[in-house]
């Protein structure tokens, strides 16, 4: 059976937020910032949005968290767990497999 | 200035948000709206101009209640397979009360130094005084057994993020169920099983005792909101 992409666009919030992760502890202003920096404000997290997701993701045990105190403000931190980071190497490669064809389509459709 | 907390966290406790996470998650939203104003202070805004930029930024505060309910439930596999765990899975749990209710039984023969001695078990279902204090012990544990799995469903609902809706299904089902099913003791003998029939004690006792405790459950959730509300006006 061929293989579909159902969850393609539903799994891209995942993958930004986990993306970013890998990189760095965060706290939801920072990842919500950071997506519409790093993209060129192209993406943009509704400002409150971000903890169901990032609470979805713990449940999942994809992400963990720790408050702490750092320069006087107290906030949940964010980081990738093992299971976050296989999760990730899922999406990106899934990523890659969907934007390829797309290319490949646009491609021929403007050559 | 409209507040945006308050209408947060008395949407999220409406909805049968449980008590840790809107908690948490106000905590976390407050967090952000500061990080917002003081990015507003940053770009040479003050006063109210500052907390209209961050109410503005954050939206509708029941908007973003109902999206964090909608998460919480996706979270849970009992919240994403509601049907099956509040309409059936009540059903399925009587099975295993009665068992329950056997080891119950078993341990406080036990206890009271019985173990498999079935003389002196003879002797206790002989004696009408001994047999009824045996029978009221074990109607009593059917008892406390039925409300503990209504209650056991109402804290999966809260568990799950699901609404009020699903607590009072759940606990009509607990409470048909156990007008349904039968524990009966007799001198000598034991009987479990299904039925519609007169000869039990009480049958619409043990029915009603889930409904208790969704009443319950309910009368907690209307004081805890009213509460909320007193907050907010105050």
């Amino acid at each position: 059976m061929k293989k579909t992409n159902p969850s393609f666009l539903n799994g891209v919030p995942e993958l930004l937020v986990l993306r970013l992760l890998a990189r760095r502890e965060m706290y939801g202003y920072q990842i919500v910032e950071e997506i519409r920096t790093q993209t060129g404000e192209a993406l943009s997290f509704g400002e409150g949005c971000i903890y169901p997701y990032l609470h979805y993701l713990e449940a999942e045990k994809q992400v963990s968290s720790q408050r702490r105190e750092v320069e006087g403000r107290n906030r949940n931190y964010y980081k990738l767990t093992a299971r976050g980071r296989k999760r990730l190497e899922a999406l990106t490669s899934e990523w890659k497999r969907v934007t390829t064809g797309v290319s490949l389509l646009m491609e021929e459709q403007y050559a | 200035m409209p507040d945006f907390i308050e209408p947060l966290r008395r949407r999220l406790v409406e909805l049968g948000c449980p008590m840790a996470q809107v908690r948490r998650l106000v905590r976390e939203v407050a967090d952000h709206r500061d990080d917002l104003k003081q990015a507003a202070v940053s770009e040479g805004l003050s006063g109210a101009e500052v907390e209209t930029r961050a109410n503005a930024q954050l939206g509708d505060p029941l908007a973003l209640a109902e999206q964090m309910m909608a998460a919480l439930r996706r979270s849970s596999w009992w919240g994403r397979h509601f049907i099956f765990t509040f309409c059936l899975l009540p059903l399925l749990v009587y099975p295993v009360l009665w068992t329950l209710l056997l080891l119950l039984q078993m341990a406080f023969g036990f206890a009271l130094g019985y173990g498999w001695n079935w003389e002196k078990l003879h002797v206790v279902a002989n004696n009408p005084v001994t047999f009824h204090h045996l029978t009221t012990a074990i109607q009593f544990m059917d008892y406390a057994a039925i409300a503990l799995v209504a209650l056991f469903f109402c804290w999966l609902a809260r568990r799950s993020a699901v609404s009020l809706k699903w607590v009072a299904i759940s606990c009509a089902i607990c409470s048909l169920a156990a007008v349904i099913t039968y524990a009966k003791i007799e001198p000598h003998s034991f009987f479990i099983g299904f039925a519609m029939n007169s000869h039990l004690h009480m049958p619409w006792f043990r029915g009603a005792i889930p409904l208790l405790v969704a009443g319950v459950i309910y009368v907690f959730q209307r004081r805890t909101m009213r509460r909320l509300q007193e907050k907010v006006a105050g």
